[in-house]
């Protein structure tokens, strides 16, 4: 749209029109001077000179255009202002500095949208906002008040001051009405300087207490007291918080990382902190409602320990509380004749309930990263994204700082030759071409995928007969177990290194697809290697005729858990530091290794995965990830440190989370899900092992249970729950049909707020198109109005030049017309024929399109100012158009 | 205890909690590395909200701003003159702005006004060709930066005067969710 406004400064005649060349001289001398007017804090201290501040201390004023003028203007602006009532809006009008500006109509547009401007804006809290804004824009403009404009000045002063007290009342009563807590977060959210805030703070205290006061002098003494306990309480409870946040974890380290390499890598430190917080939880609960009864009623483990068995865990450990096996079906009873304690129950139990909160702390982080990350789904893939929101306020380093300069200049560069090129169409060949090549490696990707599983199947029976024969020495059989866990560390380790070989070989048009495709295939190829594996464990195993087939399982992942740890070590030695040193040393341009975000993340998904699926199995399995991950962290953080470098690619951090724990969520913890629940309620336990030998499932523990309660009255509730609702077929397919109903509903409230959003969107567009026709308006007729009959000839000229948006016309004529012409303009609601011709040229659409109750229309067209008018009708368009924005503002937060 | 009773009294840091996303702690360590500074010039004892300001020149080298190639607008846009003298107010503000537990909306608002090089309410082409000379060390040529600058303006542009408002950066930025976290 800059293009209507440049129009008129690159029209030949425009520039040669006398009048319009006092116009434009003004204009660029009131952007000279608004460039030193500022929001909150202006550097105008520095150039004004004494004179001025003075003025500022005794006349607080906003008449900001005026005093710019020559005398001529000033003496016309004076005249009308002279009347008291030349503003019919009285003082109640919130543009304030609208409303005593006479001369607004030499303002350049920029100084008209300050009206709208960024504070004025916020819908959330306008009304503070308006008042940060006036109070700018009285400080600023008060400087530039001269002599001449003090006699009204005077009463206008009075006038805003009032007004500006009640706003910052109103303030302050909404404020002294909310809650303690929700006041301090509005006071925090307050774009006003701490001086400010700490003044609103005190008023809405006083406010407090004065009502409380009020209410009760009686009890005067209570209310301090309790006053006083309430104070104290917020301090208590700010002290906790403050010991809540020296106990997160590693904060100062994450710091250092973020100020070093930025907020991508950070997100993959920020994840594996999160998923350690996952395992400690874990191990809280298992450790605390399954193992420390097992402990008591432990018996002695005869077996002896070699060593070995902290990589296999097999051997010493099958007799300890790392397994399933391990773990007593009988109640537990200290003391006789006590509550007892009923193993069976506490396992299933603890182990579903850990799941359910896993389950719903997964949702909510799901959501609210969705929520926070996704709220607009459009993403801008050019370069205002780039340029504004690219810069990540987090890096503190040096070498950093400048990395990501040059990488920016390059990306910008690459963008620019990106654009030049991106005209010339594919051909069909081409296309053809790349869709194959896209083709075959998604085949080859898919063939190595189904290659891998079928390998890790075949050596997993083979494992298992391995086992089962037993044949050889000990240590034969203990390292014989091992060859699987090292061969699906291998390939989880190195296919990954071929599909990114493949990635030369596509090229995408947008790296982020590249991403994407890159991930998808890495993630197929791990959670169908798991898949194989569950396979195998359910199907397999615990069919075979091993004594204690759960023990076997949780062994078999302990070992993946171990080996894939060793290889995670050994990958960011071999893959960062001998990576550095051939990049530094051999081939130069290789250079330093970069951090693989993606491939990292996508490990942790991993070992989680196989930590949950053995927590039943092996429920201390947390805490052994618990170190692992703890080794991890700052194994990996040295390895950063040392021998990468931050990555070059655009990496949009908060989506990849989002992506990272949906991924989390789905393929990876639905899957566990489904694994368990198979286990619970189809397989059968070992006869001979575990808490639940001898049943025939393991969710017949509960049923028993159930069975047991219905003879006590007092539980008949949970009795009656069980029935109906958990193993109640119609309970779950009504719910099934609720729950879809919903959706459904979100669904199609969602479509509705995307039209609504798009016709807002529309809508924004043109009333900016709107604004600047009216502006072009405004300064054609401020100039027409400014003339002189003793100057004819020039306007004359004037409005030869203006025929481009008004049919050639006498002076006054036009004067006239031109109010109800652009007052008719409909309010275009088709984007494209707007677009199509600009708005001043001179065949306008004669119909009415206005809103009804759209205030322009009572205005009355014919009013002899013509500036007074324009004013009116520009100040009510001002306010509407806010509104509009306001409300467009709130559909696009909700 | 005692040492922080003779920097604030308990009401003050009480308001300074109130009017920041700080606790207690962070706000005497805030006023610690204030007091580093310029020792000779801030005063230990703040009870009674001593006039001091210190020079941008003081603030810019601090480690966590020095690198930043915005660093002059940030402590511009923070210092109530415009002149990026602080006071310990806009020093604690500052920092409460930038911290992470400041929400997107204010944060937002800063960083407009960071932006906006020529404080005129407005991100016009000239603030862009600075903030793009700040991205880029004035690696590109006059060219580029012009071509870049208008494509930014043409794609994030919604009300069509030349220039991005508030509202249109407001705008943008909901997009770029990695902004500013």
């Amino acid at each position: 749209m800059s293009y209507h406004y440049n129009e008129a400064f690159e029209n030949p005649d425009y520039h040669n029109s006398e009048t319009l060349e006092s116009g434009r001289r003004k204009a660029s001398q009131m952007n000279s001077m608004f460039r030193q007017n500022p929001y909150d804090s202006s550097p105008y201290d520095s150039y004004t000179d004494h004179d001025g501040r003075e003025q500022r201390q005794s006349y607080s004023v906003d008449i900001p255009m005026a005093t710019m003028q020559p005398g001529l203007e000033v003496s016309q602006s004076a005249k009308r202002w002279g009347t008291p009532n030349a503003n019919p809006y009285g003082n109640t009008h919130i543009n304030h500095s609208f409303e005593y500006e006479p001369e607004f109509t030499y303002t350049p547009p920029s100084t008209l949208s300050t009206v709208d401007g960024p504070f004025a804006r916020r819908s959330s809290d306008a009304s503070e906002a308006s008042i940060v804004q006036r109070r700018n824009r009285q400080r600023a403009d008060s400087v530039f008040t001269t002599s001449s404009d003090f006699d009204r000045t005077d009463a206008n002063a009075a006038a805003y001051n009032e007004n500006k007290e009640s706003q910052e009342e109103k303030i302050i009563r909404n404020l002294a009405s909310m809650t303690t807590r929700e006041r301090i977060k509005a006071i925090q959210k307050m774009p006003k300087t701490m001086k400010e805030k700490r003044e609103i703070r005190n008023k809405v205290l006083m406010e407090k207490t004065r009502k409380s006061v009020s209410y009760s002098t009686e009890i005067h003494c209570c209310t301090q007291c309790m006053y006083k306990i309430a104070l104290s309480y917020r301090r208590f409870r700010n002290g906790l918080s403050e010991l809540f946040q020296s106990l997160q974890l590693w904060q100062k380290t994450l710091k250092i990382i973020g100020g070093k390499f930025g907020t991508s890598v950070l997100s993959y430190f920020v994840f594996l902190t999160w998923l350690l917080t996952f395992n400690i939880f874990s191990f809280l609960v298992n450790f605390s409602f399954v193992t420390i009864p097992q402990f008591i009623a432990a018996g002695s483990n005869n077996l002896s320990f070699t060593g070995l068995e902290l990589l296999t865990g097999a051997g010493y450990f099958q007799q300890t509380v790392l397994y399933y096996g391990f773990y007593t079906n009988s109640t537990i009873t200290k003391i006789e004749n006590s509550t007892s304690y009923d193993m069976q129950l506490a396992y299933i139990f603890t182990i579903g309930i850990y799941f359910v909160i896993c389950f719903f702390s997964l949702v909510y982080s799901m959501a609210k990263s969705f929520r926070n990350n996704f709220v607009n789904p459009q993403t801008y893939s050019g370069n205002a994204g780039k340029l504004l929101c690219i810069w990540d306020f987090n890096i503190t380093n040096e070498k950093a700082v400048r990395l990501k300069q040059k990488n920016l200049s390059t990306q910008i560069k690459e963008a620019l030759s990106e654009g030049k090129s991106e005209d010339l169409n594919l051909s069909l060949k081409q296309r053809m071409v790349h869709i194959a090549i896209h083709l075959a490696a998604w085949i080859f990707s898919l063939g190595t995928t189904a290659v891998c599983c079928t390998c890790v199947y075949y050596l997993s029976i083979n494992n298992l007969k391995l086992f089962m024969k037993g044949d050889g020495t000990e240590l034969e059989n203990q390292a014989a177990t091992l060859v699987l866990p090292i061969v699906v560390s291998l390939l989880n380790l190195l296919t990954p290194f071929v599909f990114s070989l493949l990635e030369l070989l596509e090229k995408f048009q947008y790296p982020r697809n590249q991403i994407y495709v890159t991930i998808t295939r890495n993630v197929i190829l791990k959670m169908s290697i798991i898949g194989i594996l569950c396979y195998y464990w359910l199907n397999i195993v615990a069919t075979s005729a091993t004594e204690c087939w759960e023990t076997l399982v949780g062994q078999d992942i302990y070992r993946l858990v171990v080996v894939d740890f060793l290889f995670c070590l050994l990958g960011s030695f071999f893959g960062e530091f001998i990576r550095r040193i051939i990049g530094t040393k051999c081939l130069k341009n290789l250079g330093v290794p970069e951090f693989d975000i993606a491939r990292n993340v996508l490990g942790l998904i991993y070992v989680q995965t196989l930590t949950w699926i053995g927590i039943f199995f092996s429920p201390l399995l947390p805490a052994i990830q618990i170190i692992f991950f703890f080794i991890i962290f700052y194994v990996k953080k040295v390895s950063l440190m040392m021998n990468c470098q931050p990555p070059r690619k655009v990496w949009r951090a908060s989506q990849m989370t989002t992506l990272f724990i949906f991924l989390l969520f789905f393929p990876s913890f639905t899957g566990v899900l489904s694994v368990v629940a198979i286990t619970i309620w189809r397989l059968n336990p070992s006869e001979k092992c575990g808490p639940f030998r001898g049943l025939s499932s393991i969710f017949d523990a509960v049923s028993r249970w159930i069975d047991v309660l219905t003879n006590y009255p007092r539980s008949a509730w949970v009795v009656w729950i069980y029935h109906n609702l958990i193993e109640s077929v119609h309970f779950f397919f009504i719910l099934t049909v609720i729950i879809i109903i919903i959706t459904y509903l979100y669904w199609q409230i969602i479509e509705g707020r995307k039209i609504m959003v798009r016709l807002l969107h529309e809508q924004i567009i043109n009333e900016g198109k709107d604004k600047m026709f009216l502006l072009e308006k405004l300064r054609a007729l401020q100039a027409s109005t400014r003339d002189t009959p003793a100057r004819k000839g020039a306007s004359q000229q004037f409005s030869t030049t203006s025929s481009l948006y008004q049919p050639p016309g006498q002076l006054d004529q036009q004067r006239h017309l031109s109010m109800p012409n652009y007052l008719e303009r409909p309010l275009e609601k088709n984007k494209s024929s707007f677009s199509a011709k600009p708005p001043y040229t001179a065949d306008f659409p004669e119909t009415s399109g206005f809103l009804p109750g759209d205030p322009q229309r009572q205005q009355p067209s014919t009013k002899p100012g013509v500036s007074e008018a324009l004013a009116l009708a520009m100040r009510a368009r001002q306010q509407a158009e806010r509104e509009m924005e306001d409300e467009d503002e709130e559909d696009f937060r909700s | 205890m005692g040492n922080k009773q003779t920097i604030f009294t308990d009401e003050q840091l009480d308001a300074y909690q109130d009017c920041t996303f700080f606790t207690r702690k962070e706000i005497l360590r805030l006023h610690g590395r204030y007091h580093e500074m310029a020792p000779n010039v801030v005063p230990m004892d703040y009870t009674k909200d001593p006039d001091v300001k210190l020079p941008m020149q003081l603030i810019i080298n601090m480690p966590e701003l020095k690198e930043n190639p915005f660093r002059e607008r940030i402590v511009e846009s923070f210092s109530e003159d415009g002149e990026g003298n602080l006071s310990f107010n806009d020093f604690v503000d500052m920092f409460s702005v930038l911290s992470e537990m400041a929400p997107r909306e204010l944060k937002a608002i800063y960083a407009f006004k960071i932006y906006d090089f020529n404080t005129d309410n407005f991100i016009c082409k000239a603030d862009l060709e600075n903030t793009l000379n700040k991205l880029t060390r004035e690696e590109l040529t006059a060219e580029e930066s012009v071509l870049v600058c208008e494509k930014v303006i043409e794609e994030a542009d919604m009300d069509g005067d030349g220039k991005l408002g508030f509202s249109d950066f407001e705008n943008m930025i909901s997009k770029a969710p990695d902004f500013l976290r």
